[in-house]
């Protein structure tokens, strides 16, 4: 449970932050429905688990985002995520873009032409661009989610195709 | 500077970074509205946003 005081005492961490600031955090839910909408959720969803286990953000790793599942994301593929370089499940496209997505949490400034370059051979300009900012939503969530102490992941009900959150616009 | 991603259009903002609003324009104007939002946020002082936001700057090596 999160540490800030003086939230009310009802709901998820995330909801009672929100009640806090609605317009911030309705702000944050649509950035990320907007990239789940704008790349192969797939490929959004392997990013994403991949950064919780960089980041040790255990409550992204216990969620799933149903959209990625029906698109063909099996628990088999998401278990050998770890060895995604050498695993024969996962295809050039997905090392690709799971290349990219590493490098730009562990040291952004390391990110190369060629990173770059090799999703750019599987994905249009706008998917790509789509896709990075989805690597900069996923990380800064999960990092603040890390900071401040929540414990529960306010992206199950986003992933699930849930409704919106009351404080969404 | 330049993009590493092929952009519609050679235009540059007001920052003089490439205009990329003709990418993904949900995503561009969720960004915008996240920006927006978090700098009306309540009790955030502008000395401390702005030496945060600096500090950040140098430690990513971003010279905007």
């Amino acid at each position: 449970m999160t540490w800030l005081p003086d939230l009310p005492p009802y709901g998820t961490d995330w909801e009672r932050m929100s009640a806090m600031f609605p317009g911030a955090f309705a702000a944050v839910e649509e950035l990320h429905r907007a990239v789940w909408a704008s790349v192969d959720p797939v490929l959004v969803e392997l990013a994403r688990l991949r950064i919780a286990t960089l980041l040790g953000f255990e409550a992204g790793l216990t969620v799933r985002s149903r959209e990625a599942r029906d698109a063909g994301l099996s628990e088999d593929k998401i278990a050998e995520l770890s060895s995604w370089p050498t695993s024969r499940l996962f295809s050039v496209r997905e090392r690709a873009c799971l290349a990219l997505a590493e490098q730009f949490v562990i040291d952004v400034n390391g990110v190369t032409d060629r990173h770059v370059d090799d999703v750019l051979e599987h994905l249009s300009s706008e998917e790509c661009y789509a896709f990075v900012n989805a690597l900069s939503a996923l990380e800064n969530l999960q990092r603040a989610c890390l900071t401040l102490g929540v414990t529960s992941s306010p992206e199950s009900e986003w992933l699930s195709g849930g409704p919106r959150h009351p404080t969404s616009v | 500077m330049r993009s590493r991603i092929p952009l519609p259009t050679e235009e540059v903002t007001g920052l003089g970074i490439p205009d990329t609003s003709a990418l993904a324009p949900a995503v561009g104007a969720a960004l915008g509205r996240l920006f927006k939002e978090t700098t009306r946020l309540p009790n955030l002082g502008n000395v401390t946003s702005e030496l945060v936001r600096i500090r950040n700057a140098r430690f990513q090596v971003c010279h905007l």
